[in-house]
Formats: C-alpha cells, sequence, structure tokens
C-alpha cells in the first residue's frame, strides 16, 4: 500500500521538487548576501550602528517578505494541490472502486495515504522553513520581531504544522464534496480563514499575558502606526516580545489623557507632535508575551495544528466508511 | 466452499425518495457464471456494489461466502462498470498495484493473461482501448484468485470484437480459478453465451432466477408449446407475461 501512496504521489512529487529546489538555492544565496550585508553593516558602523542596521535592514526587506509570503502560503497550496484531490480525485474518476476492492480495507488505504502525503508535504514545508529560518536569522536578530503575527507563522515549527493541518483538511473535504476543484477551492477558503482567526482570536491566549507599562517617549511616540480620536494607539512593539493589548494613552496617575490637550498636540508635523506628547509625561498599560516564551508558543501552536489534523483524519476515517 | 456464493433476504437499497432495490431475495449458488440481466435502472449496479460493500444496505441482509461484504475483501473481485483504471500508471505498474495489495496475488496468471491479451507492459492506462483497458481490470480483478468474481456492466461499452475477446478472457479466468463470477448486462445477449445461471431484475425487483437449463426445461413443460428461446422467455418475465 506504502508503494501505491509513493507512486500516486510521484508527479506531483517531481513538480513540487523542482520548484522547492529552485527556491532553496534562492534561499541559500539569500542567506549568504545577508550574511555578508551584516558583517559589512556591523564592522564598519563605529559609532553610527543603529544608522548602519537600519540600512542593512531595509536592504533585505522587499526579499525576506516575499519569501515570508511564500511560506505563508505554501501549506494552503499543498492542501489544494495535494490534500484535495487525495480522496476526490478516486471519487471523480471512479478508480476508488478498483483499489477500494483489493485485500486492503479502505481505512487503512487512507491512513497510508494520508500518512504518506503529509508526511512529504510537512518534508517539503519543513525544508523551506529551516532555509528560511536560517537565511533571516541575522535580519531577524536586528528587527527583533519573530514573535509578531505574521512572522511567526513563518520561521522554525509552525509552518510545518500548519501544512500537515492544511493537507489533512484538504483530504477530508474532497471526501466529502467528493469533487476535486470544489474541494480545492474550499480548502483554501477555509484554511485561510483559519490562518487569519488563529493569530487574532487563539494564539493571544495560549498563556496568561503578561503586563506592564511603557513609557512614551518620543521616540515611542514616532514608531507607532496608528495615533487615534480617542487617544488610542496601535503598533507599539518591544524587542522581542509580542504585544496582544495596548490602553490608551495614560497620565502620570492612571487616568486617560486629557483628550482636548491630547487633540491640542496633534495638529502640525509629526515630530512636533511627538515632541509635544512625550513632554506630557504619558504611559501606556500593555498585555505581552514575553519573547522568552517564543518557543513555548511554537510548540502549542504546532500541538494545536497536529491535533487538528488528527481530528481531521478520524473524522475522514469515520466518513469513509459510507462513502 | 460455500453452497452458496451470494445470498440475499429483503435486500433493499433507496437513494433519497428513489428505490433502487426493493426487497430482493436470493441466493445464488457458488461455482457457476451468473448473468444479471435487466433494463437500464434496474438495480443490477445497486445490487453489485451492495454485494462488494461499496455501498451499504437501506434493509435486509446480504451475505457474501457465508460473510458480510466488506470483510472478505481478498476473497471477492470486483470489476467496476465502465472499468476504471489509473490513467497515469502502466499496465505493469496496475500489476504490481496487484501485487502490494493482495497477499493471494498470482503474478505468474497476470503475467500470463496480459500477454495473451497483448498489452505492453509499459503502456500507460489511460493510452488503453476500451476493449484493453477492461481486459486491465479483468486481469486486476482475477489474479488475486477471488473465489467470486464480480463484474459490473463489463462489455457495455466494448465493440463486439472486444466483447468476445472479453468474455473468453473472463470464461477462461473462471475456469482456472474455480470461482463464481456474476456478471451484469442490460442485454441478454451479452451474458447469454458464458452464464449457465441467470437472474433478471426490473425495477429493483427479481423477476426470474435460476439455472438456464432449469429455466428452460420448466417452461417447456409448463407452456407444453415446445422449446423456447432464453431470450423470449426473458422477455416474457421483464413484460410481466409469465406468472
Amino acid at each position: 500500500m506504502t508503494w501505491l501512496a509513493w507512486r500516486q504521489l510521484r508527479a506531483q512529487l517531481l513538480v513540487t521538487g523542482v520548484a522547492v529546489a529552485a527556491v532553496a538555492v534562492c534561499l541559500v544565496v539569500l542567506g549568504l548576501q545577508i550574511r555578508d550585508g551584516h558583517h559589512d553593516a556591523v564592522a564598519r558602523c563605529g559609532d553610527a550602528c543603529g544608522q548602519a542596521l537600519r540600512g542593512f535592514q531595509s536592504r533585505f526587506e522587499g526579499r525576506l517578505y516575499l519569501a515570508d509570503a511564500l511560506l505563508v502560503v505554501t501549506p494552503a497550496l499543498l492542501g489544494m494541490f495535494w490534500g484535495a484531490p487525495l480522496i476526490a480525485r478516486e471519487l471523480e474518476s471512479g478508480t476508488h472502486r478498483l483499489v477500494w476492492n483489493q485485500s486492503v480495507s479502505r481505512r487503512r488505504w487512507l491512513v497510508v495515504r494520508l500518512v504518506v502525503v503529509t508526511a512529504a508535504a510537512a518534508a517539503v514545508t519543513g525544508l523551506f522553513s529551516v532555509l528560511l529560518t536560517w537565511a533571516a536569522s541575522p535580519f531577524d536578530a536586528v528587527a527583533a520581531d519573530r514573535f509578531t503575527a505574521v512572522m511567526f507563522g513563518t520561521r522554525n515549527l509552525a509552518p510545518v504544522a500548519y501544512t500537515c493541518c492544511g493537507v489533512v483538511m484538504g483530504a477530508l473535504l474532497g471526501l466529502v464534496l467528493r469533487r476535486t476543484v470544489p474541494a480545492m477551492a474550499l480548502t483554501a477558503l477555509v484554511f485561510a480563514a483559519v490562518q487569519v482567526a488563529v493569530p487574532m482570536t487563539v494564539r493571544p491566549h495560549l498563556a496568561a499575558p503578561a503586563h506592564g507599562s511603557q513609557v512614551m517617549t518620543a521616540d515611542t511616540i514616532r514608531s507607532l502606526s496608528f495615533l487615534g480620536e480617542r487617544a488610542d494607539v496601535e503598533g507599539l512593539s518591544a524587542p522581542n516580545a509580542w504585544v496582544v493589548e495596548t490602553s490608551r494613552l495614560l497620565t502620570a496617575d492612571g487616568r486617560t489623557v486629557d483628550l482636548d490637550r491630547y487633540h491640542g498636540c496633534l495638529s502640525g508635523q509629526f515630530d512636533v507632535m511627538a515632541q509635544c506628547l512625550a513632554a506630557m509625561d504619558l504611559h501606556v498599560d500593555v498585555a505581552y508575551h514575553p519573547g522568552d516564551r517564543y518557543w513555548r508558543f511554537q510548540w502549542l501552536e504546532s500541538l494545536l495544528y497536529g491535533a487538528a489534523a488528527l481530528l481531521l483524519a478520524a473524522l475522514a476515517l469515520w466518513r469513509i466508511r459510507a462513502a | 466452499m460455500f453452497t452458496s456464493a451470494l445470498e440475499t433476504e429483503g435486500l433493499t437499497r433507496r437513494y433519497g425518495r428513489r428505490t433502487a432495490l426493493d426487497a430482493c431475495t436470493l441466493r445464488v449458488p457458488a461455482g457457476r457464471v451468473v448473468g444479471l440481466v435487466g433494463p437500464n435502472g434496474a438495480g443490477k449496479s445497486t445490487l453489485l456494489q451492495l454485494a462488494c460493500g461499496l455501498i451499504a444496505p437501506t434493509a435486509g441482509r446480504v451475505t457474501v461466502l457465508g460473510a458480510r461484504p466488506g470483510t472478505r475483501l481478498e476473497r471477492v473481485g470486483f470489476v467496476a462498470q465502465d472499468t476504471p483504471v489509473y490513467a497515469a500508471l502502466s499496465v505493469a505498474d496496475h500489476l504490481r498495484l496487484g501485487e502490494r495489495l493482495n497477499p493471494g496475488w498470482d503474478a505468474a496468471f497476470a503475467q500470463k493473461r496480459v500477454a495473451a491479451i497483448g498489452l505492453d507492459p509499459r503502456q500507460r492506462a489511460g493510452r488503453l482501448s476500451g476493449g484493453q483497458r477492461a481486459q486491465l481490470a479483468l486481469t486486476v480483478a482475477a489474479a488475486k484468485r477471488p473465489e467470486l468474481l464480480i463484474l459490473d456492466e463489463p462489455v457495455a461499452a466494448l465493440d463486439p470484437l472486444a466483447r468476445d475477446g472479453f468474455l473468453r478472457t473472463l470464461v477462461e479466468s473462471v475456469t482456472e480459478l474455480g470461482a463464481t463470477a456474476i456478471l451484469s448486462s442490460h442485454l441478454l445477449s451479452d451474458v447469454e453465451r458464458v452464464c449457465d445461471h441467470l437472474i433478471v431484475l426490473a425495477n429493483g425487483r427479481v423477476r426470474l432466477a435460476g439455472d438456464v437449463t432449469a429455466l428452460l426445461d420448466a417452461h417447456d413443460q409448463g407452456s407444453g408449446a415446445g422449446p423456447v428461446r432464453l431470450e423470449e422467455l426473458v422477455l416474457s418475465y421483464l413484460r410481466g407475461g409469465v406468472r
């Protein structure tokens, strides 16, 4: 049975293999360039290292974003092109009536095929993730943002777990819908929804966040992405940590800043505004996950997706009896 | 060896509100080549898929070689309607598939059959003609050495020459295996030549069942009008003209 599972995957494996090899070469080249760039920036910066490192970041962030984006969609692509046709194509072409009438029960058939295809998909994503994590590591050390919502899912273990879940989800949807193309479309849709929902609703609660306060200096204010009408702020970041919740701007006695004074500062140039707000001695309360929780979160989220994959596989095994 | 290859009792299968098979009770003795005949939509495919466990009954009971369908996979060979094969796999790959998935696989038998049919082992199954594809599907089903071989409309899509070749292969295989075979068709003429037991289905019900010689003899004696052809007999049952 394992032979058949491999034989049926062979064509897809060859195509994906070529793509993966090309991506791998690009990542190795990029990783070497990043190392050179980092070495150059640090070696000759003297006492203007902040400037040199910013230059280093802007030089590589475009290419790294591209690689991140590719790794973000890889689990969904594998779920669509490897997972969804796994059962649906058999049902469509009628070959299930051939293969389910050999001396292997259809459950065993499904278990072997799921294991082989999921393992191969996990290996593909794993290789991609390992290379990207390696290539980007000097950059990530400077950016100190690997815990943020997007970066978290493109490094280390998490992409592999996403892939396992995506492939099994595709297989199950193929079994339920019995047609390949609708199963592929629905897999992409559902998986994308899950990938958006989990970082927003589930991941922040994998552990109780720590609480602290952040003094709003002019530099901090300049780094924000958003200052709202009601003194609410967004885009507060801390090195290596993941900020999940930020209060409004508070005065030293813990009350929300006087909105009239706040609006008084908002007019004018951004730089002047930052100075004006900083002079008010403001702070925000933040809920955050410190950087040392990074691996705990990687494991927890991977286990979560792994468990989801097992649950979906169990559903498929239950469902295939009556197919 | 069980004395009956297939037994059903009040076997019923509904698809939504449509009843495909309606309280069907029959007993197919072992060692026969059975023709299952009836018009399109009579429930032939449903009965055969129930027998090999591809679908489950709505009501009633079905026993294959003394066991529940689907539990004795290695003892039942099935050639599905339109004889599905993997288009991307070669003929040799299909034999390898059979070998890997069946403990009782008879590689020598399979090789011999493929050679006799004249199939190129390297040929991709998607490139085979309808007749060759049917022969390949039959070879895979027969080389697992089943005790019961079930074929669902195996020759419906074949031209007369391919039909003749297929039926010859079937009879040779069944004889060599000592197996029971059930093959369905909407045309009596397809199965008449090879079967010695006949089941006639219409509208999901069994209209006639028995050994061909016994059916003909009984009819001759009953009517007193001299020998009839099997075709006339079947037609009269399908029309409901004979009670």
